[in-house]
């Protein structure tokens, strides 16, 4: 980049001063810079459907904005924000998705009288809401019941997901001896309220070879 | 308690605060975003890489580049060593380097930097007045090639590509992937692979802040405008100028790899110092100051005595 100049002789022990290498100013400089193009080009490679937190639906939009600062899962009140995984692709890790193992996004109605918290404190508007957006017209992703998993398809009665479903999207249907639940996906805007009482993975009840829940979240890309 | 300790100890409380932050869910945000509620001041790279991204002026990333900028301005890249995890990181992985090894390696600092000083007394003229070993710095360096080839890399792909690599980031999430792996059970490659990417990072690339890192780089673009608190010798109380004798402990303890007394031979120059008073406490005869308002008479670095600051702009460089 900048020329050597020596205006003056070496030091005693032939040392170059440290400051005129330029040809290791030159490397690092286009290697970096090489680097950095490569993993821009990341981009075209893409990564796997992921759940976004509430106004991370424009998945172009929230990748070009998103600075992985982690201020989406510190605020949000039920822990349900979590960085994504590397395994859904280098160009996702640590931005934000959803995990509703122990809680379902409510659009913070208890604690924020309905205004998501993750889009109120994202700095740089990677979420952001439509104006007149509501927690119904806000589509995470949609519940899928996997009916070879799912306790209530064994006869059992189960019907947590049915009692937790706030938007009335999971139907019992009337089979006997005991009804089994379906999906109304024109009413499930993928809350995870289901997925979070689903009991199908704990002790006792696990299915052979489940290995997630028996009713789950698929992003509208997923499905 | 000199100046080291009580730097190691800010930066990691600063760091522990906004861990502890992320796994309470007490809202500090991390460095990349740091803030409460709806007021955040973010990163002023991620700010910059945003706004090209998605090609919008955002109110928040506009503010916070303008605050940024401005802190820069006086304190110059003081966040390097006051505030940035990975200088602390660093010196956590020379902990495990064989002491015979780094005492070998800072021998032959040592060495360096005094034969330095001694070739330089040897000419017989006084330092101080001379302005014999004047040379220019070049402006820009290889960190700011590579803060040029990440905004160009953003503009391009269209998304902030340093942050997907940015050591502050990685070792947030370093922290998060831990959280997640034993407070919910959590298990994802990324907890072994993301504190892997900044080992490699730290370790590979030993002069990282010096010499890759983008967020130094725009800190140096205005830093080099930054007057207060940069070091300056009393010429009437140092070794060299009093006694004409080798001393050059201000260059060898200087992380930034500025020379203080002989400017020409540092790698960086004063628009690097990050006032971390290093060099205030190691020298013996408490002749460098970091005052406000700089003195007339003391000398620091010859590009201090630059009447018009702005002549590195007018160059076009």
């Amino acid at each position: 980049m900048e020329e050597e100049k020596e205006k003056q002789p070496e030091a005693p022990q032939g040392k170059k001063r440290a400051h005129s290498v330029s040809r290791r100013t030159f490397v690092l400089g286009v290697g970096g810079t090489a680097v950095l193009m490569g993993l821009g080009a990341l981009r075209y490679v893409g990564h796997n459907p992921i759940c976004r937190p509430p106004g991370g639906q424009d998945e172009i939009h929230l990748v070009d904005a998103c600075i992985r600062c982690q201020r989406c899962y510190e605020a949000c009140p039920r822990d349900v924000i979590v960085p994504a995984h590397i395994e859904d692709g280098f160009l996702g890790m640590r931005s934000p998705t959803l995990d509703f193992n122990n809680n379902y996004c409510d659009y913070c109605a208890e604690e924020n009288e309905g205004r998501p918290k993750c889009v109120e404190v994202c700095p740089t508007g990677a979420l952001v809401l439509p104006a007149g957006a509501t927690a119904q017209s806000t589509i995470i992703g949609r519940a899928v019941i996997d009916e070879r998993t799912c306790l209530a398809f064994r006869d059992t009665g189960c019907r947590y997901c049915y009692d937790a479903c706030p938007y009335e999207a999971v139907v019992l249907d009337d089979y006997a001896p005991y009804p089994r639940p379906h999906i109304v996906n024109d009413k499930c805007n993928g809350c995870g309220a289901c997925e979070a009482a689903c009991v199908s993975l704990k002790a006792g009840s696990i299915a052979e070879g489940a290995t997630e829940r028996a009713v789950v979240v698929r992003c509208l890309d997923a499905l | 308690m000199d100046s080291k300790k009580i730097r190691t100890i800010v930066v990691v409380a600063v760091f522990a605060i906004m861990a502890i932050g992320l796994i309470a869910g007490i809202q500090f945000g991390t460095l990349s975003g740091f803030g409460w509620d709806t007021f955040s001041a973010i990163c002023p790279i991620g700010a910059f890489a945003t706004m090209l991204a998605t090609r919008t002026l955002l109110p928040r990333g506009v503010i916070s580049l303008i605050i940024m900028i401005a802190l820069i301005l006086i304190v110059g890249r003081a966040f390097c060593s006051w505030v940035c995890p990975v200088p602390v990181m660093q010196r956590i992985g020379n902990f495990f380097k064989r002491k015979s090894v780094k005492k070998a390696e800072d021998d032959a600092r040592a060495k360096e930097l005094r034969d330095i000083a001694t070739y330089e007394l040897s000419c017989g003229k006084k330092c101080a007045t001379c302005g014999g070993c004047k040379q220019e710095h070049p402006k820009l360096d290889s960190r700011h090639a590579i803060l040029g080839g990440a905004l160009a890399s953003t503009l391009i792909f269209g998304f902030p590509v340093f942050c997907l690599v940015c050591p502050i980031g990685l070792s947030f999430a370093t922290i998060i992937l831990v959280w997640r792996l034993f407070g919910a059970g959590d298990i994802t490659w990324s907890v072994i692979l993301v504190p892997a990417l900044l080992i490699f990072e730290l370790v590979f690339f030993r002069k990282w802040c010096g010499r890759i890192c983008p967020i130094g780089a725009f800190q140096n673009l205005f830093g080099r405008f930054a007057r207060p608190f940069r070091p300056q010798i009393d010429d009437k109380k140092c070794i060299e100028t009093t006694a004409g004798k080798t001393c050059s402990k201000c260059a060898i303890v200087c992380d930034a790899d500025i020379n203080l007394r002989h400017p020409a031979f540092g790698e960086h120059t004063l628009d690097d110092c990050t006032r971390c008073r290093a060099c205030v406490d190691v020298c013996p005869t408490k002749a460098i100051s970091m005052p406000f308002i700089a003195k007339k008479g003391a000398s620091g670095a010859p590009v201090m005595q630059v009447a018009d600051p702005l002549s590195g702009v007018k160059e076009g460089k």
